[in-house]
């Protein structure tokens, strides 16, 4: 009976003490736990959110109702869902009201939801964050500008995006931009440095720094196991948009360049000085290696700051702004895009089209026409690729965005979201390979093997 | 004379196995058979594997996708790092929990030490390794370690150490979480032997004189051998088959991957590849178990 309490207490001892170990070790180590179960694709195409919903005031009269009986129902399927819904719900309610439309939104991520219900009943429009539909469904999709799409309003590198074959069967109504660096205009105020223009610029002030004793760059591969390596993708993408340009990027995703090719090679050797040497980044190439690429955000606006920029996508200005709520979008921190590129790197949402009944056509063409395209903006719904958004975002940061997007020649996908497994798997890996000191060349022949393997 | 009902028939024996033999006919002969005919195929399942050969290299047939799994070098360092978890943290874990076994028995408290050890038994894998994650965190630059091993050598002024991505410690990193997670479950079984060896044996060696060394290597280690085996290929088993612990803490990355995590990997963009990996393993694993079954047998032979 004793020792039967003795043990019993033991047990909950030892319950105890695991229970306030687990609670320390949750609390300090919170900011790392939500940062490593965020996947990379989620990080990137998570735009900042609209903090101030503007009242969107669109004349009922530049929407083309032509043809839809109000009551008419349209079934539209999107990935988007929670805030993002809400948004897309608003830019679309000035069209829902003067059309008299019924749109029965549904939300899925799932590709195997939507192959399933293209092969049954398709939805009317479909709004995928990949073009992989296109490959899929070429048959069963319509060309856009047969269906009511107003394509003056989009620049040409859009529609070459989603054209087959002579025939353009997707557009992009949103999208996210990554070529971006973060820094803290504080700071380089207060060591006298200025936000570089070009490429070259930006090599002449990384070496400046380094040779003040301050450090360039803050870097982070480590995203929870299987990817990490991402963030180094997207440097690498920027450099080559800045040293070759977007045609050389998408010749690359279509597997006409090479990934081992010479530019390439150039674009690995610049980067492997950055991200290894401790003088340019944080603690070296074990620091970019082993740091989580949420701290490698921080590590620049921490006080004393370890670094002084930090090349990553939109979402950062929300890591910045919940671990620094009293830093000010601006002063504190700012961003300033990837200095020469001559093209951005981002994700964007397509809009397809599996029906040509009225209300459709209507819709798209409302989404497509210079209203759409100012509504989208006025939400800040990340950025519409429609020419008539910009100048109509309300956030400051869209607004600096839709400025970047309205002003650049080309737009490239993730060259590793877009080719895909095994070629994202063999990039990560070989790009950490690159950091730990392996040779570039020999790296670069195996991911290129991984290229023609996920082209074939 | 019996009853006819108590009688059995021929096929009444059947008729009892039928549930159990329908059950892993569907579940495990069935996708053994269809991962070994996928493993002679490409990498979408449509043509033999003959045809994803490349032109002037080497090529094995219809085999190809083996010619992969045994001769590529992403997967020869998975079966050098399989080989090391095996060589190293079976031996590892049945000494650590033999140690405890046998300290626990001579501790007041017994039950309490022993359940302490025996608490990561009742974590996951995928627990351990998010676990062993933040022990093996690293900072860089300024700011403090928040990862214990690291906060204790920079406590003693020591630089901080890169545990999951130098991989000349890293795969020692991995299997140390293994230790962690097993040594409770050796330590139990191995206690349970040590306490049925009976007392007056050990007495008697003590009063002729053996030291306590002498007593462990000569008459409770040969008594508690049985066990000790048993032990010994449960682990192999299980160590073989070793994926969530790399999967959560490096997948596989800086030097440390592993067959099982080569399969997971390629399941998707490759299954020809990924199911020749996976019969690699399942052939790996059956000398083991055959081992493990002959040896079960000549137990119940001698009882």
């Amino acid at each position: 009976m004793n020792t039967k309490y003795v043990k019993l207490f033991g047990l909950f001892v030892v319950a105890a003490m695991l229970l306030a170990a687990c609670g320390q070790a949750a609390t300090t180590a919170a900011p790392t736990m939500a940062a490593t179960t965020e996947a990379p694709m989620a990080a990137t195409t998570e735009a900042p959110m609209a903090t101030t919903a503007a009242p969107t005031t669109a004349p009922a009269a530049a929407i083309d109702c032509t043809g839809v009986t109000s009551g008419d129902t349209l079934n539209v399927v999107y990935q988007w869902s929670g805030d993002e819904e809400t948004s897309f719900d608003t830019i679309i309610k000035p069209f829902v009201d003067a059309c008299g439309v019924k749109v029965n939104g549904q939300s899925t991520r799932d590709a195997s939801v939507l192959d399933t219900m293209v092969k049954s009943t398709p939805p009317d429009i479909l709004f995928w964050p990949d073009l992989s539909p296109l490959k899929l469904y070429t048959a069963k999709l319509l060309p856009l500008d047969t269906v009511g799409a107003d394509v003056s309003n989009y620049p040409s590198y859009w529609l070459d995006m989603g054209t087959v074959d002579g025939k353009l069967l997707a557009l992009a109504v949103k999208a996210d931009v990554k070529s971006i660096v973060w820094y803290s205009p504080t700071q380089f105020q207060a060591l006298g440095y200025t936000v570089p223009t070009t490429f070259a610029d930006l090599q002449t002030l990384v070496d400046k720094m380094a040779a003040d004793g301050n450090v360039p760059w803050s870097m982070g591969f480590n995203s929870g196991g299987s990817a990490d390596g991402w963030t180094g993708s997207d440097f690498i993408q920027d450099i080559l948009l800045a040293t070759q340009g977007p045609d050389y990027v998408n010749s690359i995703i279509a597997g006409k360049t090479p990934y081992n090719d010479a530019g390439v090679l150039a674009a690995y050797q610049i980067y492997q000085k950055w991200a290894t040497d401790a003088k340019y980044t944080v603690g070296g190439a074990d620091g970019t290696i082993n740091t989580n690429f949420n701290d490698a955000i921080l590590k620049v606006f921490s006080n004393p700051p370890q670094a002084l920029m930090v090349k990553q996508s939109g979402f950062a200005g929300g890591t910045i702004t919940t671990q620094y709520p009293d830093l000010k979008y601006g002063t504190d921190f700012d961003f300033f895009e990837f200095p020469g590129a001559q093209g951005l790197q981002g994700g964007a949402d397509f809009m397809m089209a599996f029906s040509d009944k009225p209300a459709a056509k209507a819709l798209i063409a409302y989404l497509t026409s210079k209203t759409g395209g100012e509504n989208w903006a006025a939400q800040n719904f990340s950025l519409s690729p429609n020419t008539a958004a910009n100048g109509h975002y309300t956030d400051p940061q869209e607004v600096k965005l839709g400025d970047m997007l309205a002003n650049t020649t080309g737009f490239t996908f993730d060259i590793g979201d877009a080719l895909g497994a095994p070629f994202n798997q063999a990039e990560w890996t070989g790009i950490i390979s690159v950091v730990q000191g392996k040779d570039i060349a020999t790296t670069l022949s195996t991911v290129a093997d991984a290229q023609k393997q996920s082209i074939k | 004379m019996v009853p006819k009902i108590m009688k059995q028939g021929r096929w009444a024996p059947w008729l009892y196995l039928l549930p159990a033999l329908i059950i892993m006919t569907v579940f495990i002969v069935y996708p053994t058979i269809g991962t070994i005919r996928l493993s002679f195929m490409n990498a979408d399942s449509t043509k033999s594997a003959a045809e994803t050969c490349t032109a002037g290299q080497a090529c094995w047939g219809v085999f190809e996708n083996y010619h992969y799994a045994l001769t590529n070098p992403d997967m020869l360092l998975a079966l050098r790092n399989n080989a090391l978890w095996l060589l190293l943290m079976v031996p590892g874990t049945i000494v650590g929990g033999l140690f405890f076994a046998l300290l626990a028995d001579r501790v007041p408290y017994e039950n309490v030490a022993k359940a302490i050890i025996f608490l990561p038994t009742a974590i996951s894998f995928i627990g351990a390794g998010v676990i062993w994650r933040f022990v093996y965190a690293i900072q860089s630059g300024g700011g403090a370690q928040i990862g214990v091993l690291n906060a204790i050598i920079v406590g003693f002024g020591g630089q901080p150490v890169t545990f999951l991505s130098d991989p000349t410690i890293n795969n020692f990193s991995l299997m140390i979480v293994g230790v962690w997670l097993w040594a409770g479950f050796c330590m139990t079984i191995l206690s349970a032997a040590i306490k049925n060896v009976s007392a007056e044996i050990l007495e008697a060696a003590r009063v002729d004189g053996a030291n306590e060394w002498q007593v462990f290597v000569k008459i409770l280690f040969p008594a508690i051998s049985s066990s000790i085996i048993v032990v010994t290929t449960t682990l192999a088993i299980i160590i073989l088959k070793i994926f969530d612990v790399v999967f959560v803490m490096t997948d596989g990355n800086y030097g440390t991957e592993v067959i099982a995590n080569r399969m997971f990997k390629l399941i998707v963009t490759n299954v020809g590849q990924s199911t020749a990996i996976a019969v690699v393993l399942i052939a790996l694993t059956i000398p083991i178990m055959i081992f493990n079954i002959r040896r079960f047998r000549s137990e119940e032979a001698a009882r």
